[in-house]
């Protein structure tokens, strides 16, 4: 079950249909001549309503982390009131373990330039913010340069989409943050571009109906966007042909993903795979199997907020059904960091654990307070300091936070949650022999359980 | 997420006579940046991006006239520096190095890396040089998971470091 053309690397070398070493920025001239702003150009002969229910028959789901179904997004749009509607394009890409936007970014901009217009034409958004993590500084230059190719080659800008040929128009432009994780949540995204602290908003109001300026807002992954011209082009039923079904009757995960593979691997990287594929198969066939030839010892799914997966759950699938067959949060970015049998699990959820301390944003009490608390019993579980009921009030602590058991305001907790559970419940025995056993029982309770 | 605690009542607010955000700059801001937000307040992270640029960190004064040229209050713009992790209220060396302290980093063996500049440069990690040449951070994951252990130095990112290929950057970077 492996992908038979490249679809998001279609003008990217990518193994095993091209040599990384060949990639270079394609151009403006470049895309075009390879078929480029085909797509945009069939979609401006469609009802924006066309489109709408073209990408909702794909069943294209966000590829931002939490898989929801684009098309119906789209669908919580009020109808256009003559005010500004907005597009916040999510280039944040903080999550750690994720790197599979930056290939696009990185080489194929006018890919993603073209998806922002067939979603702003589509949903009568009048303006793209292109937000861009901080550290992405070259890549910045380059979606600044493709943007402005758009503007002198007429898709954006004052005529209307395509040098006219709507008369709808699009203003996009590049908006640069400036280092916090939390700006990747689509609300703290918007507070940011706002010029605020990327405070995440508590929801409802949801963003399609009030989000930037207190506007209807989409907000939309890199890679979303990108799937949305070859769509287009080729139509839903050739999309859904790539991925596959659920195999647990859930919503099916169809289409092409990137899934950048890293940590204990030959080949670390990103490649372009069909949904559902075995992540032993990514890593054996794509990533040039495990370094050294040492055992897989475990992986996080996808982005470190997911959880981890054991070292018996190898093969496991890498689709949206992920989370409820292997137990961990989901799917995410589907970037799975691989480690090997010399990884000592303790010191990974303590890393873990402080990125999550160093990137709350500090609005609610259990994500501030747990985040920290969780890192200080793990370095002291590291350091073998700590007793078997600190590992207790560890998983209690963890337990307690997030939108699921309800304390939270966004989902970074969450992600806090379920990292450090999966890992104390899989890797038990690792950390059971790193406490002492405590002579007292507690019965405390932090926040709900 | 910096949470800077300081006694705000009690600052001293170092003032110079010419203005940080010059004619020119507030210029352009106005016809270039502002006008792409519906609400002024809207530019301020670009606002302050280019003032960075320009002086290497945002000091308080130029917060207070950026301020003014966006309708804003001062502790607005305070509000933005101090949460944001790239914005640096204080002078930072001529290159700031950023080694990536998150997990596929962590296994690949950031720990070496991130000593080793610690012992050569005689600094811990937010820590700056005597002679204002350097800047060591720790970050978290720059999204090149792929090349790890990896690093940023100013704005160019160098992955798969070893000791050597640091030792050669680092000596090799002009005064
Ligand atoms: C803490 C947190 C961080 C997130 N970071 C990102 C990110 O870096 N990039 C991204 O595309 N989505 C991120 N998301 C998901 C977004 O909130 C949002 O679901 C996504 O951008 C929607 O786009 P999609 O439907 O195209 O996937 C994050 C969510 C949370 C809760
Ligand atoms: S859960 Fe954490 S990151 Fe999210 S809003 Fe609350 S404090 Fe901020
Ligand atoms: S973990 Fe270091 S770049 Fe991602």
């Amino acid at each position: 079950m492996s992908l038979k053309e490249p679809v998001l690397c279609k003008r990217i070398p990518t193994q095993p249909w091209g040599n990384p070493k060949d990639r270079k920025i394609i151009t403006y001239d470049q895309y075009v001549k390879t078929g480029g702003y085909e797509a945009l150009d069939k979609a401006l002969g469609m009802e924006p309503a066309q489109i709408v229910d073209l990408v909702k028959d794909s069943q294209l789901r966000g590829r931002g982390g939490a898989g929801f179904p684009c098309g119906l997004k789209w669908t919580f749009l009020p109808e256009p009131d003559g005010g500004r509607r907005y597009l916040c394009v999510n280039a944040d890409e903080a999550e750690p373990g994720t790197f599979k936007d930056r290939l696009l970014i990185d080489y194929d901009p006018h890919l993603v330039l073209e998806g922002i217009a067939i979603a702003c034409y589509a949903c009568q958004l009048d303006t793209a913010y292109f937000f861009i993590r901080g550290e992405y500084r070259h890549q910045a230059q380059v979606v600044e340069n493709a943007i402005q190719e758009a503007y002198e080659k007429g898709i954006f800008g004052d005529k209307g989409l395509m040098g006219g040929k709507s008369k709808f128009k699009v203003e996009c432009y590049l908006h640069r943050s400036a280092g916090a994780y939390i700006c990747g949540e689509e609300t703290g995204l918007i507070e940011a571009i706002e010029g605020k602290r990327a405070w995440p908003r508590i929801k409802p109001p949801f963003p399609a109906v009030e989000g930037l300026f207190g506007r209807p807002t989409i907000v939309n992954n890199v890679e979303t966007l990108a799937a949305l011209g070859p769509i287009v082009e080729q139509g839903a039923e050739w999309f859904k042909k790539m991925g596959c079904e659920s195999s647990i009757k859930g919503p099916p995960s169809f289409g092409p993903k990137l899934m950048g593979v890293s940590g204990h691997v030959n080949t670390p990287g990103v490649y372009e795979c069909d949904l559902g594929i075995p992540l032993s198969t990514l890593v054996n066939e794509y990533a040039g199997g495990m370094r050294g030839g040492k055992k897989f010892k475990g992986a996080i799914a996808g982005g470190i907020s997911m959880g981890i997966l054991g070292p018996d759950q190898f093969d496991a699938e890498m689709d949206f059904d992920i989370g409820k067959k292997y137990n961990v949060m989901g799917l995410g970015t589907a970037c799975p960091t691989i480690f090997d049998e010399d990884t000592d699990m303790v010191a990974v959820a303590r890393n873990i654990a402080r990125f999550f301390k160093n990137e709350s944003c500090g609005q609610c009490t259990p994500c501030r307070e747990g985040a920290q608390w969780i890192y200080k019993l793990l370095c002291r579980i590291e350091r073998g300091d700590a007793t078997s009921k600190d590992l207790d009030l560890l998983l209690e602590i963890a337990g307690s936070m997030g939108i699921m058991p309800g304390t939270t305001i966004c989902g970074l907790a969450d992600g806090n949650n379920w990292a450090v559970r999966t890992i104390v419940n899989k890797y038990r025995e690792e950390f059971e022999a790193r406490v002492r056993p405590s002579c007292v029982a507690v019965g405390m309770t932090v926040g709900t359980s | 997420m910096a949470w800077i605690v300081k006694p705000s009542a009690t600052q001293e607010i170092e003032k110079r006579k010419k203005p940080y955000v010059t004619d020119k700059m507030a210029k352009r801001f106005e016809t270039q940046i502002i006008p792409r937000y519906e609400k002024k307040q809207g530019a301020l992270m670009l606002i302050l991006h280019e003032i960075q640029h320009e002086y290497g960190y945002i000091p308080h004064q130029a917060m207070i006239e950026v301020a003014t040229l966006l309708d804003l209050h001062p502790g607005d713009v305070l509000d933005m520096c101090s949460f944001y992790e790239e914005f640096h209220t204080q002078p930072v060396g001529k290159y700031v190095i950023g080694v990536c302290q998150s997990i596929a980093c962590e296994v690949c063996g950031h720990q070496a890396i991130l000593d080793h500049i610690k012992n050569k440069l005689d600094i811990e990690p937010h820590e700056t040089t005597d002679d204002g040449k350097f800047t060591l951070l720790a970050m978290e994951c720059l999204g090149a998971c792929e090349g790890a252990p990896c690093a940023l130095v100013n704005d160019d990112r160098h992955d798969n470091l070893t000791i050597k290929q640091i030792d050669e950057l680092i000596d090799n970077l002009p005064d």
